[in-house]
């Protein structure tokens, strides 16, 4: 009896902790987000799963049309002046933020002047860049808080504090006057830009450009009436509270840092002015949203409650999407997904005829794929193949030695075409990756930036690809069956550098070798690394091809062509090449935005017919599933962006 | 008993310090950056400006200030609002490390000792079974389920569970927690290699108590067959379990990276490998620091318990 006592007591305090847990009722659309989702606070966003929240609980600006990805008003329209140097946005009058307050130009200016802030620690401040005097204010507060720091050692304690808080109001100063956005007035926000950048809006739209509610974000203790005040005409009528009132913001008077906790991102603090407020969020359980009641267009909301459920595990997504607990799945990264994709194929393939008649009379693929019997065993609908704003690639290092010192027989873009002309992508994407995904010769998706034409690359060409080896000097001149120069010296063994955190570049690199050694006669050697180390290698340039792939950040080809700007932070090909430079600064300085296109599109010709610093091989894509004609509202953008406003779930 | 105590709890802070540092070296090591998104590198002043938000700009000042925070040092001396803080996660940035471990930790100590009570349950009979007639058909049976207990991974055991009980016959839901049909197939997944380990320490325990002497002289006094298994042997054959129960229950209450990834259970157990992996140091240091205390508090208790049910052994 004296052992069995504490297991009792063990086993009812369990049922307790089990049975008090609440959990939120079903909501309208269920789903599960790409990974977890990491923050809430826009400006600090930078991955898929966030902007995708982003997008429901804030409102931009502007937003893209995600059918076509014009830009359309969102919380405002806008002006351009004729240098377009000078952008002025007018907010709508009913815009308001979900405690009833107004929204006004200083959210947006408050929100992006945090973006810009170094202490907020955004890695994309530098969209914000392209504001007249916002890089100059990002350095210029940087050196201002190293300074601080090197003195404030030698200040008594208790002037630190005062010193931290002068250095803040200064940086306000700083900020009015170098940074060119200006609240005009409650409903006017003029931005005033470095240069004439085309794509401004595009940017405008995007998550980071979302406004926060500064009483929020900072946790503002105030007294009723100002709380009243602030609810009638905006929290820039009434003066900011002392930072000891400031409940999620501290400057620390040793570093002089503005120090943000994040508190505010979750329910109850949480302050939107979106279709949505979040009304749960547990850590690693997920969170779901509820109907903004003071979003000014209602009728735009499709769902009342979302709910985005955390499943780490993609098996046990598959799972929960096929027992009917999960509306959506945006993510179906399974090693049967080939398999399942297969499954898709062999049911379009028995009713083509029918869909192609449905999709001809003006129906969508969707509706037209609802419109069928059921899935017999074998083959399934409720799987999406969806090309994304992405490619896949491998690098060639392009320095003219390796990281051994050894001269780098890929530093010659003859070697470069030749290596690129003897794949064959067609065979890749069908029997390696099995995923069928569209082949690319150029590195843009084509089609997925309004007004942009995608130049045609280096096609598979093995003819042409081994002539174009042997212009270089190498050649299989004792036909052993592998290429030596003149001096009878085998080409280096090339060191074919790949991550391992997925089967999928193991299997690619394994077939690219194949490809090399048959169709050029060289020695490949292929070096799979875990994914840190991976990246250590290629950013120091320890390889010689290196698997890489590009998301687009923003609707302008700049967004993939700027990777081969001498010396940009993501050039791992260390490619430098005066002439690619010059078209590129070219079209940033050219005010027409049809020519403006044509010179970029040069450019990418230029490097992927002859220079071609990588090898691209397919768009990426998205797999998602969902039943046709039960979940509607997504887009077949390759941008890919979903707002969960648009989306809707029929017959639950 | 008292000195023992004492004496552990002085132990405690000096084996803490040593795993803090040896922790933060070997994570320090990790090559990568915890706030770079692995898709895209942001220009080289944003991110240098993002490291000195964090202090990851040099090791010793981190070392120190993350040192002197999660062990309230810095709260006594007046420095930081508050004890015991032990930082914001560096990838997870909406959250502390304390609220992951606020909202993770019950939910790995429910579902800990709830397996660790299953295996107790499954273990002891099945090795009483086996314990009281080796060789039989009964015995070769609980041996060989506790064989491939021990052996078959827990991602085999827990989707083969997942898919039979989830998806074909759709009694338990798939994914998920706060019911308690959320705890049952991750529970039993997570219990049975402890118990197959339990089984085979109760099976030869039973096995050598049943021939000691006092056994032969119960039997000989006429006690009743029930009796001398359950009140006799058994009590003696449990002490290897309990020694071995300290460190188990330490583990099971921290979590499974495996169960608690198919199942998904919002416990910490992913956390020892997805922190690590992503190099978020303060998420690392948060659960090494909790993980060890709590596995030498369990030790303690363990020790304690050992002393009150077998007053034979000395501790020193």
């Amino acid at each position: 009896m004296k052992l069995l006592a504490p297991f009792g007591l063990l086993l009812s305090a369990l049922a307790a902790v089990v049975y008090l847990d609440d959990t939120p009722p079903r909501a309208d659309l269920v789903f599960v987000n790409s990974g977890e989702v990491f923050t809430l606070d826009p400006q600090r966003m930078s991955w898929i799963q966030d902007f995708r929240m982003a997008y429901a609980l804030y409102e931009g600006l502007v937003r893209w049309n995600n059918a076509d990805f014009s830009i359309e008003p969102a919380a405002a329209e806008w002006q351009t002046s004729a240098d377009r140097l000078i952008y002025t946005f007018s907010i709508r009058p009913d815009a308001r933020w979900s405690d009833g307050a107004p929204l006004t130009a200083h959210d947006y200016l408050y929100a992006w002047k945090r973006a810009i802030l170094p202490d907020t620690a955004a890695d994309y401040s530098n969209m914000f860049f392209v504001i007249a005097g916002a890089r100059a204010f990002f350095r210029w507060r940087t050196e201002a808080l190293e300074a601080f720091a090197a003195q404030s050692a030698d200040l008594d304690p208790e002037d630190r504090a005062p010193a931290a808080l002068a250095l803040w109001k200064e940086t306000q100063r700083q900020f009015d006057t170098i940074v060119g956005l200006k609240a005009l007035d409650d409903s006017t926000l003029e931005v005033r830009l470095d240069r004439s950048r085309a794509y401004f809006l595009d940017l405008v739209a995007f998550g980071v450009f979302c406004p926060v509610y500064r009483p929020a974000v900072e946790g503002w203790r105030v007294d009723q009436a100002t709380t009243e005040a602030i609810r009638l005409s905006g929290w820039a009528h009434v003066p900011p509270p002392a930072f000891a009132d400031r409940r999620f913001v501290t400057l620390n008077s040793a570093t002089g840092r503005l120090e943000q906790s994040h508190g505010w991102t979750k329910p109850r603090h949480l302050v939107t002015n979106g279709p949505y407020v979040l009304s749960h969020w547990r850590y690693k359980r997920g969170l779901q949203l509820r109907r903004n009641e003071h979003y000014h267009s209602p009728q735009r909301i499709r769902s009342d409650r979302i709910a985005c459920i955390s499943i780490e595990d993609i098996n046990t997504a598959v799972m929960a999407f096929a027992s009917g607990s999960v509306d959506w799945l945006t993510d179906v990264s399974v090693d049967y997904q080939a398999d399942m994709l297969a499954e898709r194929s062999a049911y379009e393939n028995r009713y083509a005829d029918r869909i192609k008649a449905a999709l001809a009379a003006g129906s969508t693929l969707d509706e037209a794929l609802a419109a069928l019997p059921p899935p017999q065993k074998g083959e399934r609908r409720n799987i999406h193949l969806f090309p994304a704003f992405g490619t896949d690639f491998y690098s060639f290092n392009c320095r003219p030695t390796l990281a051994n010192g050894r001269p780098n027989p890929f530093a010659d873009a003859r070697v470069r075409r030749a290596f690129v002309a003897s794949v064959n992508r067609k065979m890749l994407v069908e029997t390696v990756t099995r995923l069928n995904e569209p082949v690319v010769t150029t590195l843009i998706p084509p089609g997925s930036i309004p007004g942009y034409r995608s130049p045609e690359g280096l096609p598979f060409d093995p003819e042409s690809a081994r002539a174009e080896l042997e212009s270089t000097g190498w050649a299989d001149r004792d036909g052993d069956g592998l290429v030596e120069n003149d001096q009878g010296e085998l080409f280096p063994i090339v060191d074919l550098l790949y991550s391992t955190n997925t089967p999928r570049y193991k299997n690619i690199s394994l077939a690219l070798r194949d490809m090399w050694q048959r169709q050029l006669g060289v020695r490949v050697e292929l070096r799979g690394k875990e994914s840190k180390f991976f990246k250590e290698d290629l950013k120091s340039g320890h390889f010689m091809i290196g698997r890489g792939r590009w998301y687009g950040d923003y609707g302008d080809p700049t967004t993939f062509l700027d990777l081969f700007k001498t010396g940009d932070g993501n050039n791992d090909r260390g490619y430098s090449n005066p002439y690619v430079d010059e078209l590129l600064e070219r079209a940033a300085s050219e005010p027409d935005p049809q020519r403006r296109l044509r010179i970029l599109q040069d450019c990418e010709r230029f490097l992927f017919q002859e220079d071609v610093p990588m090898l691209v091989l397919c768009q990426l894509v998205q797999v998602y599933m969902y039943e046709p004609g039960r979940l509607s509202g997504l887009s077949r953008h390759p941008r890919l962006t979903q707002y969960l406003w648009q989306i809707e779930v029929r017959d639950r | 008993m008292i000195r023992l105590i004492v004496r552990r709890l002085i132990q405690m802070p000096i084996i803490l310090g040593a795993v803090y540092t040896i922790t933060f070296s070997l994570a320090w090591l990790i090559p990568g950056n915890p706030l770079e998104n692995p898709a895209r590198r942001p220009p080289p002043e944003i991110m240098q400006a993002m490291l000195q938000q964090y202090r990851l700009d040099d090791p010793w000042t981190f070392y120190w200030d993350y040192l002197g925070k999660a062990t309230g040092v810095s709260w006594l001396l007046g420095r930081h609002p508050r004890p015991f803080d032990l930082g914001p996660s560096l990838t997870h940035q909406d959250w502390t490390v304390n609220e992951i471990l606020a909202a993770g930790l019950p939910v790995s100590i429910t579902l800990g000792l709830g397996a660790i009570l299953l295996a107790c349950g499954i273990g002891l009979v099945a090795g009483v079974i086996g314990g009281i007639k080796p060789g039989s058909w009964a015995d070769l049976a609980t041996l060989g389920v506790a064989l491939v207990g021990i052996s078959l991974p827990s991602f085999v055991i827990g989707t083969a569970l997942l898919v039979v009980f989830g998806l074909l016959l759709g009694v338990v839901p798939i994914g998920g927690w706060g019911r308690l049909s959320h705890t049952i197939l991750p529970a039993l997944t997570l219990a049975l290699p402890f118990a197959a380990y339990i089984a085979r320490l109760t099976r030869f325990g039973m096995i050598d108590e049943l021939r000691a002497d006092y056994v032969r002289t119960a039997r000989a006094k006429g006690v009743p067959r029930r009796h001398i298994v359950l009140k006799h042997a058994l009590k003696n054959a449990f002490l290897p379990v309990l020694s071995y129960l300290g460190p188990a229950t330490a583990m099971a209450v921290t979590g499974s990276f495996v169960v608690e990834k198919i199942f998904a259970v919002p416990g910490i157990g992913t956390h020892f490998v997805n922190a690590v992996l992503s190099k978020d140091l303060t998420l690392i240091m948060g659960v090494v620091l909790v993980y060890s205390t709590l596995l030498i508090l369990f030790n303690l208790l363990v020790d304690v318990l050992y002393r009150w049910v077998d007053p034979r052994i000395e501790l020193g």
